[in-house]
């Protein structure tokens, strides 16, 4: 799906996947509520299960956040045909860029990813768009937010925010 | 090297840096790696195209990142005067060189006060480099 993403890197994300859903009670098959461009859709998430001993060998917040990250690439590239291209330094405003072929054309996508422990996604949605709306040089800007408390994810298309379209 | 294994390498790079922020270990050495990894890529990228100035603006981020202020501003006086370099590009290097000067300001202001940037800029990297405290030889 993401043959640019490192394995390394890959790998680091999906374990904190599992455990913050893991944390939050889940368990592999679980349902996942979706919101593609403000379109619901449901979706059961498995994963391999990650041993919750583990759990204070890693920081709470990263496992939060790099659990919403491998989450949302996931959508990314299933749902939007998205495909890393490569992991952007803070300044950048977004944490990946992606990149979408559609009829030959290449578009370069920024995607702002953010992880809600417990709680609503729909705040920090409108967060990230805002942040995200300053990449610069990309033909597209989304943010996406994964809660997993109930598993839910938000993919948003942020310039359809700034611009009205 | 080709764009896609430099792009997993630099990929690699910034999350091993920003691992080690989350542990609250010194990462300059991680940044200066990711600096060195965008630069290769500025190399293989012109100015012009979208991911060049990506490059750009990471090879100057991360070599602030990394404390090393005379191979940001190095980098920066490179890619400010490339032929092609397109204006939006050469303001967003000098916002980076300014938002960076200001943070130093404002965490060491009576240094900043009364000495020169470059001068603050150079105790802050052996203050982080050394520790707060030095040991004359």
């Amino acid at each position: 799906m993401h043959p640019e993403l490192p394995l390394s890197v890959a790998s680091s994300m999906s374990e904190r996947a599992a455990l913050a859903l893991q944390r939050n009670g889940h368990a592999p098959g679980v349902r996942l509520t979706m919101e593609l461009i403000r379109s619901p859709a449901i979706a059961g998430i498995s994963w391999p299960e990650a041993d919750l001993k583990k759990m204070d060998q890693h920081d709470f917040n990263r496992v939060t956040e790099d659990g919403a990250e491998a989450v949302a690439l996931v959508i990314a590239g299933r749902y939007r045909f998205w495909r890393v291209v490569r992991r952007m330094q803070r300044r950048e405003h977004a944490d990946w860029l992606l990149e979408s072929v559609r009829d030959g054309i290449r578009s370069l996508v920024a995607f702002e990813i953010s992880g809600v422990d417990k709680g609503n996604i729909r705040a920090r949605l409108s967060e990230k768009c805002t942040q995200v709306s300053r990449s610069r040089n990309v033909d597209e800007r989304w943010a996406g937010v994964v809660g997993f408390e109930q598993p839910a994810a938000a993919l948003h298309a942020c310039e359809d925010e700034i611009h009205g379209n | 090297m080709e764009t896609n294994g430099l792009n997993m390498l630099v990929t690699e790079a910034i999350w091993r840096a920003e691992e080690l922020e989350a542990l609250g270990i010194r990462s300059e050495l991680a940044w200066k790696e990711v600096s060195s990894l965008e630069e290769k890529l500025a190399k293989l990228h012109p100015a012009s195209e979208p991911e060049g100035q990506i490059a750009r603006r990471g090879a100057v981020s991360a070599a602030l990142e990394a404390s090393d202020y005379a191979r940001a501003q190095a980098l920066a006086d490179g890619y400010l005067a490339e032929d092609g370099a397109p204006e939006s590009l050469k303001a967003a290097l000098r916002e980076i060189l300014e938002e960076d000067a200001a943070a130093m300001e404002s965490r060491f202001p009576y240094a900043s006060k009364h000495h020169s940037l470059r001068e603050v800029q150079g105790w802050a990297g052996r203050l982080r480099a050394s520790g707060a405290f030095g040991l004359a030889a």
